[in-house]
């Protein structure tokens, strides 16, 4: 059996490991555009600032192909993908056959109109390289602005907070992490932050940047101008698949895949950031692109590439955040529908700083918010996952003394 | 190869396994003198309270593949063979909780360890007394419960005496009878009084 996998992220190097341990023999390549050894991508931010060097990010051993005899072809991308002759070709002109292949290449970070080719120190976070350059411009740096109030954009400016660099976020919402939290957490991760320094614009975009080589000042939405001397853009990412055509291969936002990570083309896997599977919660497709999800994916991937039929349950959308004094975990659907079927039960504790909001859905759970508290978290989204019945109170479940034994008759 | 093993049904909630587990993680090995040390150490084991107050000594299943192992963001959690006990490196682990989000039994804590660097807040769970194991004893928790809700054993013959307790119980002479009479009447007060207090 000839395996291919493109992409040598956490999906791409977890399917390689599954596929070896079902089928020590089989021909193995993996291409990846990265050339530094796998590395973990939520790290980075911890990089940039400056709690770890980069000899800390790799997750596998330098000899991590050798040892499980991959033929790796790093710092190429492949261009385009040909589903009825199976093969692929790569930006340096080579031409890669395959009877397995697995689409593992992650997401790009969305641009914006306003970058513009040439204006140095604008910077997206997504890889190590992006972030040793951040590091090589840092001393220079004394205004820094944060576009974007996502998971990385808060990362970033996080990082730069404990730098002690001057740090402005702009955000579309009312608070950072609107995706991931409701109201009441999104307003005490706010407070927390402005509280450490961090200002922050809501309601505001820019519009343009000025600087001759670098970029010295931002033009925003509402009219005014900001001095600043570098640039984070964190305004989401997108399934990197544009060597994927699709009319033969099943794309939505991103590649869809059935429950053995399967895409519409025969022989042909996706896992990861590009994957689209469906979500535990909604019971309809979506991108989950979390490190946990693209171990899952891929492992799951690389068994039924190596013949192992091994179905996948599901993805489910979570996330945990430690921002200052405040720890963040949420998880599923946390913006229910307005429908009679959801009921939502929270509980906030002003005195202890304890927040804490459940979603179900009939009798089972479906979304958490926990702000601090958080250990006993992964029971919750346990439940979640299994979408056990559940008949205990609900009172119970948002005391901070629930635990496991809570569960047990 | 033995292995912990938890009977819940047994469990009276003292919490001395807590102790006797904070206490075999500490650099003294000796209750009076660990809590003063720095820093202080902590359990592994936690004896939650159920919906009735009744005990349940929560500790590592030590689960494989093990959730915690597959979402750990820096590769810090590794599988020691030897002892199938699931590790965390304390000078790789980055104390981002994603073993938090992953345990379906809520056993990782985060603080400070003297395992780990001095000031360094890691996660920390049971590591079922591999130190202890290789000074021929047993884990600190199960030396320590009086009530047979923790023991150290093979799990075939584990197994073995619960499918005898589950047998008995099934034969008609046997009927009502609880594999664990005592406890089982502590746990039935327990959840009276709860019912009570109520009231
Ligand atoms: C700053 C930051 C912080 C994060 N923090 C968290 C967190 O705390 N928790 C969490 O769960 N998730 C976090 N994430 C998300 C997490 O990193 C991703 O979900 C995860 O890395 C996805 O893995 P993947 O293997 O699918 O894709 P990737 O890690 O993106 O790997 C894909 C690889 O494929 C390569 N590639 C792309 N196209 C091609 C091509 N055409 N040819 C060859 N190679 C190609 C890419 O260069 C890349 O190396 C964070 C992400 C970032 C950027």
């Amino acid at each position: 059996m000839n395996y291919v996998i493109v992409g040598n992220g956490v999906a791409g190097i977890s399917a390689a490991e599954a596929i070896r341990q079902l089928d020590p023999g089989g021909r193995l390549t993996m291409i990846a555009a990265e050339t530094f050894p796998p590395y973990c991508r939520p790290m980075i931010s911890l990089l940039l600032e400056g709690a770890v060097t980069p000899e800390k990010l790799p997750i596998r051993p330098p000899s991590f192909y050798e040892q499980l005899q991959i033929q790796p072809i790093l710092g190429d991308s492949v261009v385009s993908l040909d589903v009825p002759n199976r093969m692929m070709h790569t930006r340096q002109g080579r031409t890669v056959a395959f009877d397995r292949l697995l689409i593992a290449t992650g997401a790009d970070p969305n641009p914006i109109p306003a970058m513009k080719p040439g204006m140095k120190n604008v910077f997206f976070m997504r890889t190590e390289v992006q972030v040793r350059q951040m590091l090589d411009v840092l001393p220079q740096v004394r205004q820094a602005l944060v576009l974007g109030g996502g998971l990385v954009g808060f990362k970033a400016a996080y990082a730069l907070l404990h730098r002690g660099l001057q740090a402005t976020m702009l955000i579309r919402s009312d608070y950072p992490l609107a995706m991931q939290v409701d109201d009441q957490a999104g307003k005490m991760i706010l407070k927390e932050l402005v509280g450490h320094g961090l200002e922050v614009k809501v309601g505001v975009d820019v519009t343009g940047f000025d600087g001759v080589e670098k970029v010295t000042r931002a033009h925003l939405s509402d009219g005014t101008d900001l001095p600043c001397d570098l640039v984070i853009v964190s305004k989401g990412v997108s399934p990197a698949l544009s060597f994927v055509s699709g009319d033969q291969i099943k794309v939505n936002q991103g590649i869809v895949v059935d429950e053995y990570l399967a895409t519409t083309a025969a022989g042909i896997f996706a896992a990861g950031d590009v994957a689209e599977a469906r979500d535990i919660t909604r019971g309809t497709c979506r991108i989950n692109a979390i490190w946990p999800e693209a171990v899952d994916q891929g492992r799951l991937a690389g068994m039924n590439m190596a013949g192992r039929r091994v179905a996948y349950r599901g993805s489910l959308g979570r996330n945990v955040i430690r921002i200052f004094d405040l720890d963040v975990m949420t998880g599923g659907l946390v913006h229910p529908p307005a429908e009679p079927a959801y009921e939502v039960h929270s509980a906030l504790d002003l005195r202890r700083r304890t927040y804490r909001k459940l979603v179900f859905h009939q009798d089972r759970l479906v979304g958490i918010i926990m702000v601090n508290a958080i250990d006993q978290g992964g029971i919750l989204l346990s439940l979640i996952r299994s979408r056990m019945p559940l008949a205990i109170p609900r009172e119970q479940m948002l005391s901070p003394a629930f635990n496991y034994r809570t569960l047990l008759r | 190869m033995k292995k912990v093993m938890v009977h819940p049904e047994r469990c009276v909630g003292c919490m001395q396994c807590m102790a006797a587990c904070a206490t075999a993680h500490s650099q003294t090995k000796c209750l009076l003198t660990a809590i003063a040390e720095t820093p202080l150490p902590k359990p592994r084991v936690h004896v939650g309270a159920g919906l009735y107050g009744e005990g349940f000594p929560n500790r590592c299943r030590h689960c494989d593949p093990a959730p915690c192992l597959l979402a750990c963001l820096p590769g810090a959690i590794s599988r020691h063979r030897d002892t199938d006990t699931v590790i965390i490196n304390p000078d790789i682990c980055i104390n981002c909780a994603s073993c938090a989000m992953a345990c379906p039994f809520g056993v990782i804590r985060y603080h400070q360890d003297m395992t780990a660097a001095p000031g360094k807040t890691v996660a920390v769970k049971c590591d079922n007394c591999m130190a202890r194991q290789r000074a021929g004893l047993n884990p600190a928790c199960v030396e320590i419960c009086k009530s047979g809700a923790l023991t150290f054993e093979e799990p075939a013959a584990g197994l073995k005496r619960k499918t005898d307790e589950v047998a008995r119980s099934v034969s008609v002479c046997a009927e009502g009878l609880p594999s664990a009479p005592g406890f089982a009447l502590l746990n039935a007060v327990k959840k009276a009084q709860a019912g009570l207090s109520k009231m």
